[in-house]
């Protein structure tokens, strides 16, 4: 049962989150589902990576999301000649106390906005590893914490081929959701053209919540309850891309992690207490589609991950009392449990072939 | 000969062979002779208009019009221009041939004489199945459904018929079915190609080209081998089977005498009022029964059955445990220690006409002694032969009390016992006002429940202006006692009925008792009880005597002392036996016509005691009863109800589904069958239930193509919040009326939907799929568990 506790943080979250949200939308239009990812990216822990073509607000999202939360933000401009110490940081010799002395590199903040992170080598880009999965970097053996909440968020061109080094998989596999803005609407843009046509917006935001109150939030995700169901069906889906004949590599292990993180992060926004198969749903192609890779003949076919993930969630029965044939057998009166009714089907299973597909659809 | 030929040959040999079993109806059989011989000529003209061609529904008409003729040609030649053209004057003949076919078939027993009505009902039957078979399984070339004609023609025969060979009517039957099969079959494979003969047999002859009467096909050969084999198994295995009571072969002794019914079980709701009437329509009054008594009573009503359910157009025996018969039987329920009763043993020889299921005892009986198999059925008190055992010919003797409560008694009974006075004051709502009314109004002034009963019974009896008449032709169904009421007309069957169901309007238990009248007299001091003397009345129940005879039919039977408050002697008297209305007329030995007739009413009623009653013709003499049209209309109920099938068990399914049940309807359990009950309501009515759909999706999905209007649409919302709250949440929380919820969405996909869904969602709902599926995986779960089993002990090996 929910504390009442538990019920006033759940408030306290979404009134917080809300005044975030709202801040973040005054300078992204017309996109609140981009802006309410980043949130939801924010509170599951997780690092977001905003691709999509120049000049979409790519940056100016994870300024204002960075801005909207009083905390240390730090920028990194990845280019060619980056080097991964002008990330993580260097020992330099003080002459003074004859020791080496760690001056903390551009990762040290709460909130790292890497701008156009496929310009930077591989070799820098891979100076990221560490600190994005284990929060914690090791430089001249010696491991320093990065503070908390931490978050990456890293833009990405997808477009420009030219001077660029696509992101290592597994560099890819630690961001917790990729998210493409999109071209706003043009009452979205006309009334863009009104806001900034002036003095930029990003200067007049003010913080509206803190870090420490961030970090209390994310304490409240972490209680979020996740039924038995909703795991499961978390995993299946994840192991359904695993077994896709139209992709070469599944998604780890970790996406799983994310996909359920992020899904709790998402029912609190909501102000729920439980996770629903809803919000797996919902997260699963920004959170699943970056790490998948698609076999050459589905590239040659003009599929992307993101149309697999959506056909394979369309595939996978949700745990709820069957409205596929699973359920039949489930007889009015069965004991009380919900088991009969959370036991999924097995992954692509069927009806069985050459069933008369009783009832059309109408409407469609 | 052709396919078609030997098809159309074929159909005709499955209609004849199952109208064999119409044989053993009738006495002689020639008709069969003509019903084949019009059979013939019917499929003669169907072969030949196929031939032509002619568009199939031509050649149908064809056939009827040729069957017309050649019936018109035999039955009607007289009336009919040329002999055969059909005229009014002709159909007009048909229409009283028919007419007396349903009085012979009602009048006589099995076998029944062959009259003109009976003989063109049962070839125009025949030929009329023949037809329906011919078309269906040649002209439209699909002959396992022609096994409904053929299974309705059987099944009526083998409902009419007792006994006898029974088996054998089912193998012909059965195999004129599997011929037509056959013939079809094998029309189907030729029109492949040429049909190979089994060379694979050993010292099976090479075929021969072109030649017809070679060996048997192998697909033919393995067909024919099935078709025995399921004959077999139809005729055995029913016999194995304790359930069905031996089966088909019962009668050939083989079937272990149907020792299933032995423990008890229940008296079936055969009505004894219909039963009664075959044997009850005698020109003469045959002797029934003759008994003595030890006394000089001459009030023995001998009592059946008592009918104790109501439903508004008839009264029926309910069904009831039966057992053991008690020696002594229990005490009659109600009856005080304080009311005189008087034993009276009498001693009972049916004669071989009388074959009745019931045993015909004065009541209460306090012990009965009889050979055969007889149960006992505790709450009507009356003896049930089982298996068969009816009164042919039994010789038994029975000691029953003669309960003499005095009107004082009666006057102050205390009331009934509540679960008596529920069960036996129901009236169902159908019952017309008029009855109500009228029982206040006789009754208005009336102090207690004995006052009322003396006086309904009066008001009938006399003081209502009713007549006793044989002849009447009261209306049927719920309205036959409102028009008895009106007419003033009947027997004592309306009488009875009326007088009942007015008591219990009134709040007093009734029910009503089928049996005899007391008998004649004979000159050797014993009782003679006629078919003619059958009767019914009412009996109300008085706490503390218990249930008691009224006699509303004025010029029939006697009214008991008791019943008669304003005699002087009823009272002041009760040891002494009441002279009762007709005792003053009656001779006191000597035979006479009917002991309840008087002299006077034999002059006013010429029809008293020669017209037999016809008890339960209040609302079937009327019409033709006849078993046949029974039995086809019940096969066509059966038919009806095939295919009303996935109507019902959905409808089934969905009010298991909603009921309420005071534990569970706010149970989790509870929301999650609801939920699925409304996925299933919205595939009924089109909208394909998807698998990878949350609640929400499916709530939203039900919302946009089944149109809900707003207010469904919210309800939809809350039942999806319900459902996530039971399946996600922390602790299931389940949210009460969520049944209700299903039902008003349910109202708004109706109201949505276009006539065609919602037709398609009523009479053959997709969602019944699921019982299919559930059926097949729990069959192929078998499987697997067999093949296990099977397997296993080979690999031990």
């Amino acid at each position: 049962m929910t504390t009442y506790d538990e019920r006033a943080n759940l408030s306290e979250l979404s009134a917080t989150a809300g005044e975030v949200r709202r801040c973040v939308e005054s300078v992204i239009e017309g996109k609140p589902e981009v802006v309410r990812l980043s949130l939801t990216v924010l509170l599951a822990e997780g690092h977001l990576l905003i691709e999509d073509v120049p000049g979409v607000g790519k940056t100016m999202l994870a300024k204002a999301l960075a801005k909207a939360v009083d905390c240390s933000v730090r920028r990194i401009q990845f280019t060619p000649d980056l080097l991964p110490s002008d990330i993580t940081g260097v020992s330099v010799y003080d002459q003074q106390r004859k020791d080496f002395e760690f001056k903390p590199g551009a990762v040290f903040a709460q909130i790292v906005i890497g701008d156009e992170i496929n310009r930077a080598s591989p070799k820098t880009q891979s100076a990221l590893l560490e600190s994005m999965e284990e929060r914690q970097v090791t430089i001249d053996g010696q491991t320093y914490q990065l503070p908390d909440p931490f978050m990456v968020v890293a833009t990405q061109n997808p477009v420009e081929m030219e001077g660029t080094y696509p992101l290592p998989e597994a560099q890819r596999d630690r961001f917790m959701a990729r998210v493409s803005i999109g071209y706003p609407s043009p009452a979205a843009e006309l009334e863009m053209l009104d806001v900034h046509g002036g003095a930029s917006p990003l200067d007049d935001l003010q913080p509206v919540a803190h870090a420490h109150e961030v970090a209390k939030l994310i304490e409240t995700v972490r209680g979020v309850h996740v039924s038995d169901a909703v795991r499961r069906y978390a995993v299946e889906l994840v192991a359904a891309t695993r077994s896709h004949a139209e992709l070469r590599l599944g998604a780890s292990p970790r996406a799983t992690l994310h996909l359920l993180r992020a899904s709790k992060a998402s029912a609190a926004l909501a102000g729920r207490e439980f996770a629903l198969p809803d919000d797996v749903q919902s997260l699963a192609v920004p959170v699943l589609a970056h790490r998948l890779l698609p076999t050459a003949q589905a590239q040659l076919n003009r599929r992307t991950a993101e149309q697999v993930v959506t056909e394979i969630l369309g595939r996978v029965p949700v745990p709820a009392i069957g409205p596929g044939p699973a359920a039949p057998g489930t007889a009015p009166g069965a004991p009380a449990a919900p088991g009969p009714y959370a036991q999924p089907q097995p992954p692509g299973q069927q009806p069985p072939p050459g069933l008369p597909h009783t009832g059309q659809p109408r409407g469609y | 000969m052709s396919g078609r030929g030997r098809l159309a040959l074929c159909a005709a040999l499955a209609t004849l062979a199952a109208s064999c079993a119409l044989l053993p109806l009738v006495d002689p059989a020639t008709w069969l002779l003509q019903a084949a011989l019009l059979t013939a000529v019917q499929t003669g003209v169907g072969a030949a208009t196929r031939r032509v061609p002619l568009a199939r529904p031509l050649t149908v008409l064809a056939q009827a019009v040729v069957s017309l003729l050649l019936l018109t040609f035999v039955f009607a030649r007289e009336y009919a221009p040329a002999g055969f053209l059909p005229s009014p004057a002709s159909f007009g003949h048909f229409g009283t041939l028919f007419e007396q076919g349903v009085q012979d078939v009602s009048r006589y027993a099995i076998p029944a004489p062959l009259t003109d009505g009976i003989r063109l009902m049962l070839v125009g039957g025949v030929l009329a199945i023949g037809l329906l078979v011919d078309t269906v399984a040649v002209t439209y070339r699909s002959a396992a459904p022609a096994g409904l004609p053929l299974l309705a023609l059987y099944s009526v025969a083998a409902g009419l018929s007792q006994g006898g060979a029974r088996w054998l009517w089912f193998l012909c039957a059965a195999g004129g079915y599997l011929l037509l099969l056959l013939a079809e079959g094998r029309e189907r494979l030729s029109q492949w190609g040429r049909l190979f003969t089994d060379r694979s047999r050993p010292g099976a002859a090479p075929h021969q080209p072109g030649s017809v009467g070679g060996p048997a096909m192998a697909p033919v050969r393995t067909g024919r081998r099935i078709g025995v084999l399921a004959l077999g198994i139809s005729l055995v295995v029913p016999a194995a089977l304790p359930s069905l009571s031996g089966g088909l072969l019962d009668d050939m002794g083989t079937g272990g005498g149907g020792g299933g019914n032995k423990g008890g079980g229940t008296v079936s709701a055969v009505n004894p009022v219909v039963a009664l009437k075959d044997s009850l329509n005698q020109p003469q009054n045959r002797t029934a029964l003759v008994y003595t008594a030890d006394g000089d009573d001459k009030d023995l009503y001998l009592r059946i059955v008592a009918l104790d359910k109501f439903d508004g157009a008839q009264w029926k025996p309910s069904e009831r445990r039966i057992g053991e018969i008690p020696d002594p039987l229990p005490t009659p329920r109600g009856l005080g220690p304080d009311v005189r009763t008087r034993t009276v043993s009498v001693t009972v020889q049916a004669s071989d006409a009388y074959a009745q299921d019931w045993l015909p005892m004065p009541y209460p009986a306090s012990r009965v002694q009889v050979g055969g198999k007889w149960r006992f059925e505790p709450e009507g008190r009356t003896l049930v032969g089982y298996d068969k055992q009816t009164t042919r010919g039994l010789r038994y003797s029975v000691d029953s009390l003669q309960v003499q409560p005095t009107a004082e008694q009666l006057r102050n009974a205390p009331a009934p016992p509540p679960g008596l006075k529920r069960e036996y004051t129901e009236v169902p709502r159908s019952l017309p006002a008029v009855v109500p009314k009228t029982a206040r109004k006789v009754t208005r002034g009336a102090k207690d429940d004995y006052d009322r009963a003396v006086l309904l019974q009066d008001w009938f009896a006399s003081k209502g202006g009713f007549s006793y008449d044989t002849e009447v032709a009261a209306g049927t169904g719920v309205n036959a006692i409102a028009d008895f009421l009106k007419q003033k007309e009947g027997f004592c069957v309306h009488f009875s009925f009326a007088m009942a169901s007015m008591a219990r309007t009134l709040g007093i238990p009734a029910r009503v008792a089928v049996g005899f009248t007391p008998g004649t007299a004979r000159g050797d001091g014993k009782m003679e009880v006629g078919f003619q003397d059958a009767h019914a009345w009412p009996e109300l129940y008085f706490e503390g005597v218990g249930w008691t005879r009224f006699e509303p039919t004025p010029t029939r039977g006697s009214t008991p002392p008791y019943a008669q408050p304003d005699s002087p002697d009823a009272d002041q008297n009760p040891s002494e036996a009441l002279p009762d209305r007709n005792q003053d007329d009656e001779p006191s030995a000597g035979p006479s016509p009917s002991q309840s007739c008087s002299a006077q009413q034999k002059q006013a009623d010429p029809e008293c005691g020669m017209a037999a009653p016809a008890p339960g013709s209040g609302s079937s003499a009327e019409g033709p009863p006849v078993g046949t049209i029974a039995a086809l209309g019940g096969s066509g109920l059966a038919v009806l109800g095939l295919l009303s099938l996935p109507m019902l068990l959905r409808m089934r399914r969905r009010s298991r589904r909603l009921r309420a049940r005071g534990s569970t309807s706010g149970s989790p359990e509870a929301v999650l069958v609801a939920w699925q009950e409304l996925i299933d309501t919205g595939w009924d009515y089109g909208i394909l239930p998807e698998d990878s759909a949350t609640p929400r999706t499916a709530a939203e999905r039900l919302t946009r193509i089944g149109q809900l209007g707003p207010e469904e649409a919210e309800a939809t919302q809350r039942v999806a919040l319900a459902v996530e709250q039971v399946l996600y949440a922390p602790v299931p929380r389940a949210a009460p009326g969520t049944a209700d919820e299903v039902r008003r969405i349910r109202a708004g996909l109706r109201a949505a939907a276009p006539r065609t869904v919602r037709i398609r969602a009523l009479l053959l709902p997709p969602s019944t799929a699921r019982l299919v599926w559930s059926a097949r995986r729990r069959g192929r779960a078998l499987r697997v568990r067999w093949a296990r089993a099977l397997t296993r002990p080979r690999l031990a090996k």
